[in-house]
């Protein structure tokens, strides 16, 4: 952990509240948006959000400062962003339920991306956001996780909560989906 | 050193070797068959092409009211918990002035009472519970002395009822019989409260019961 981080915490766990403020500043858009991945609208992300952060403060005493603290954060946040998703009875959508318009995702005759594949992609640049957004929540917090906060695969397991291996594993399926969403979408 | 990579097996570890989480050992060989395979090649590309998209993928603003509403909730309940020990703090020094005042007074607010010397109410106290405890014990005795033989008579009278054909108890599943049932039931539990009183007096019901 930083050293900068770490007086952070020393401070929070101290009850100096402008360390409490700057902590909350310096993650609250990450956590927002890592909740915003995870629930699908905005107004459950800033529940969850203002979850986290008083159960995080509350229960800093509690914290390993031998690991990384987003780590920590991150995995508070997404316990609470299922729990809220259990609350709705909304059950999180498996990457195999979704079918596309090119039929089942990992069919054997695949004939991969043809030459014009670099032109398509520029295409339906506009719309990425819009085919992640279509993946399940689990996937799209796994992606923001990787690419956004460049957490590790070790660390994406623990603050998830799942194998080393069923994370390289949903991140090559979401490669894998969105890959067949934008030559879907390019071709269309 | 893996040579023959299929691009199944080579798709499935594009990702982990874009992010650099692959063994040298794998590595090697996944490049060994994109130096090969124009297919994979390409899907790499597509894959590296996706990764820096996500890298650029758009954020939301937390809320403005995000920070003032945690910092309220964290830190009201030290408020809180700080009133709740402060007036706990109050309280006991409170009690504790007044035990301190009732024991200096005491004897002589006894005194002036009349009452007995404190130094022997908890003595008395003492004697007191062990009376009751005593007297209880008695009273429980009596009752188990007085209750035991007419529960052994109806007990008796219940085993005879095994002695009743099959087809006579059969009979007794009728509602007719079951209603007779419920009324012999409340007469049985009227008269346990006609004989509970009746312990006490000579010649009571319960005395009769017992003398037949």
């Amino acid at each position: 952990m930083e050293t900068e981080e770490r007086d952070l915490v020393r401070r929070c766990l101290a009850r100096d509240e402008r360390a409490y403020r700057e902590l909350i500043r310096r993650y609250q858009t990450a956590v927002v948006n890592l909740a915003w991945r995870m629930t699908g609208n905005a107004e459950d992300a800033a529940e969850v959000s203002q979850e986290t952060f008083i159960r995080v403060l509350r229960s800093l005493s509690t914290y390993d400062p031998e690991r990384p603290f987003r780590t920590w954060l991150f995995k508070i946040a997404s316990n609470l962003a299922l729990d809220l998703l259990r609350r709705r009875k909304r059950r999180p959508v498996s990457i195999e339920d979704l079918g596309d318009e090119d039929g089942p995702m990992f069919e054997p005759a695949d004939p991969g991306p043809g030459p014009d594949e670099g032109l398509r992609l520029e295409r339906a640049d506009e719309r990425f956001d819009g085919l992640v957004k279509e993946l399940p929540e689990t996937y799209q917090a796994i992606l923001f996780l990787r690419y956004k906060q460049e957490l590790s695969y070790e660390e994406i397991s623990e603050t998830l909560g799942i194998p080393l291996g069923t994370v390289k594993v949903r991140l090559h399926r979401a490669h894998e989906a969105l890959r067949r969403k934008l030559i879907a979408r390019g071709t269309t | 050193m893996r040579t023959n990579l299929t691009c199944e097996a080579c798709e499935r570890e594009l990702g982990a070797y874009l992010d650099g989480a692959l063994h040298p050992a794998v590595a090697g060989a996944l490049e060994s068959h994109l130096g090969s395979c124009r297919s994979c090649r390409l899907k790499l590309e597509a894959y590296r092409a996706i990764e820096a998209r996500l890298a650029e993928l758009p954020e939301i603003e937390a809320p403005a009211w995000l920070e003032s509403r945690v910092l309220d909730a964290v830190l009201a309940q030290p408020r809180r918990e700080r009133l709740w020990s402060r007036g706990l703090a109050a309280a006991a020094a409170l009690g504790f002035a007044c035990s301190v005042g009732a024991i200096a007074f005491l004897p002589q607010l006894a005194k002036e009472w009349g009452l007995p010397d404190p130094a022997h109410w908890p003595f008395a106290a003492l004697r007191g519970a062990l009376n009751g405890i005593v007297l209880f014990a008695k009273r429980l005795a009596l009752d188990l002395t007085f209750y035991e033989p007419i529960v052994r008579q109806i007990w008796a009278s219940l085993r005879a009822l095994e002695a009743l054909p099959r087809a006579a108890l059969i009979t007794l599943r009728t509602p007719e019989a079951e209603t007779a049932c419920a009324i012999v039931l409340t007469l049985g539990v009227a008269f346990y409260f006609a004989l509970r009183p009746s312990r006490t007096r000579e010649g009571g019901v319960g005395h009769v019961c017992l003398s037949l």
